[in-house]
Parts: structure tokens; sequence; C-alpha cells
């Protein structure tokens, strides 16, 4: 083994018979690569590290479009009817947050598997977003203390701003990051869905819930659908 | 254009792999040398003979942190090698747009 790279990994318990080094690195060379097999070895490759080491894969996204649709329905679902307006009710909040607590689970793992054993400025940058989300998630309740102490009544501090404000605010905070990255299609979306979190607000604190529920759950479908058109070309 | 001319750092099996996967990170992330064998699939002392050629060509940086057996590697594509591997696709490329002329 090289002198510089001792350290790469703990010494194999038993010799590997795979293991020949300077040898099979020699056999390597002079192995004879075919520009179609090396077009189709590179591409291949780069397909499997790519969906290893994806953040968002494709099926998180497209899972994200069913938890919205699931956890914005079902409150739009337990206010619908309300006359006077009171807010969610307790079973509705429990599937929400019931299905939240999975999402977060999945997202953590997914997370997990993806950044093992990546390091660097950019590992560093996204080990910061987590707390971020997490503050900017609390202050949305924050704030929605304050508009009910100051006399906002229940349709605006239990209807259009628990339904809008996370949107608003993390989509901003998202479309800001995103756009650092240079990353147009992400800030575009961020982007979108703070201006559907804003305009949902006219549809009244029952409503806002239903129109959030169906026009987040498409702008991730129509992401997820753009992502895969891409890809294909 | 013919297949000697294409990068020979680049143009075998187990470098491709290599770059092609170091080249999957985004900008500024590094990977650990246990990840990057099981990304490539190759052997340890393969990996290492390989990822050496690489350094010397300034394709790859690796950077160590810790000390014995808690030490870890990482590597990274360079600006060089991301050119390096640039270059390479779009050499294939033109050489695979040669090869149905050249077999007809």
């Amino acid at each position: 083994m090289s002198e510089r790279f001792d350290t790469f990994s703990p010494p194999p318990l038993k010799p590997d018979p795979r293991e020949t080094s300077a040898e099979a690195a020699a056999a390597d060379e002079e192995a004879s690569l075919d520009p179609r097999a090396a077009a189709a070895l590179l591409d291949r490759t780069k397909r499997r590290a790519e969906r290893l080491l994806e953040l968002r894969p494709t099926w998180l996204t497209l899972s994200a479009a069913v938890v919205v649709l699931v956890c914005y329905g079902v409150l739009w679902v337990s206010v619908r009817d309300q006359h006077p307006y009171r807010g969610p009710t307790g079973w509705a909040l429990g599937v929400l947050y019931g299905t939240l607590a999975i999402w977060i689970v999945v997202n953590a793992v997914v997370f997990r598997r993806a950044t093992s054993g990546v390091g660097g400025r950019a590992a560093r940058q996204r080990a910061i977003i987590g707390p971020g989300v997490a503050v900017i998630w609390i202050c949305v309740y924050i704030v929605q203390g304050a508009l009910y102490h100051a006399g906002a009544s229940r349709a605006i501090a239990y209807g259009i701003w628990p339904a809008a404000g996370p949107l608003i605010m993390v989509g901003s905070a998202a479309a800001a990051y995103e756009a650092g990255r240079e990353r147009a299609a992400s800030a575009g979306l961020a982007v979108a869905a703070v201006v559907l979190g804003s305009l949902a607000c006219f549809a009244g604190p029952r409503a806002v819930w239903g129109v959030i529920a169906v026009g987040l759950c498409a702008l991730l479908l129509a992401a997820t659908a753009a992502r895969l058109g891409q890809r294909r070309t | 254009m013919t297949a000697e001319e294409l990068d020979p750092l680049i143009h075998a099996p187990s470098r491709l792999r290599i770059v092609a996967t170091l080249a999957a990170l985004s900008d500024g992330d590094t990977l650990s040398f246990s990840r990057l064998q099981e990304l490539t699939g190759l052997t340890a002392g393969n990996l290492i003979t390989h990822l050496r050629k690489l350094d010397d060509a300034d394709y790859i940086h690796s950077d160590k942190s810790g000390n014995g057996r808690a030490s870890l590697t990482s590597f990274t594509l360079t600006r060089t090698g991301r050119a390096a591997l640039d270059d390479y696709t779009t050499a294939l490329r033109d050489l695979l747009e040669q090869l149905p002329r050249s077999t007809t």
C-alpha cells in the first residue's frame, strides 16, 4: 500500500483474493476500453453516483406531494363546515403531526444515507439548513401567538396565518438559498410556493387549506415532471 | 479523433469510475475513501493505486484529517480534473459520432 494513503481504511483481517493493487491497476490500464463501452460506463457510473448521493430523489419529491395533499387536505376537511370558524380539530392535527413525524424520519434516513462519507464546504452549508428551517418554522408559531395576543380573529390566527405562513416564510428562505447556489429551477419552485401562499390568503380561513393542498401538490408534481424530463434530455 | 487520443488518465475503467463518481458531488463537497470505494466497487489496493495516479496529475485533491486509526482521508475533483473530464466527455462524444461513418 502507498505510504501516502496508508490510513484510508483499516487493514483487512484476511487477504482479499481480488486484492492485487498494482497488478490489478496495470491490468486495468491494458484493458481495451472501446469508446462505446467507455461512454456506457461513464453514463452508468454518473447515474449511479448521482442516485446514491441524491439528497432529494424523485420518489421523495413525489411523496412530498402526497404528504402535502394529506396534511392540508385533512385540515381543510376538518374546517370546511365550521360556521363560525374555530380552527383545525384535534383529530386533524393528530393526522397532521403523525404524518409530519413519519415524513421527517424518512427524510432524515435519506439525508443520512446520501451524505454518508460526504464532507466539505457544501456539506457544512447543508448542516446549517436543518436548524435554520426549524427556527423559521418555530417563528411561524410565535407570530401566530402574537397575532392572537394582539386581538386577531381565530380566522386569521388559526386559519389564514398557519396555513400560508409556513409556505411564505420557509419558501422565502428556500428561494434565497437556492438562488445563492444558482439553482434556477429550485429557486423558481420556492418562489412559486411563496406566491401560492400569498394568493391563497384571499381564499379565506377555510378554503385556504384546500387551495394550498391542491396548489402545492400540483407544484411538486410539476417540479418532479420537469426534473424527469431534464434527466431524459 | 481516435480512441488513442482520449486522455489516458481517464480512459481506463477504474479511473473513469473514480472521476465520474467524484464529478457527481456538489461543488465544494468531498468524499471519504470508504464511500468512494463503496460507490466505485474497487478493492482498497486498486483504488489507492489509481487515486495516486490521479493525484499526481492534479486531477483530484486529497485531504487528511485526524490521526492514527481515526484518521479520515477524503477526496474531491480539482478544477483541472473537472475540466479534464469535460474534455474527455466531449472527445468521447465526437468519437462516437464518427464511429457509424467509419464502420459503413
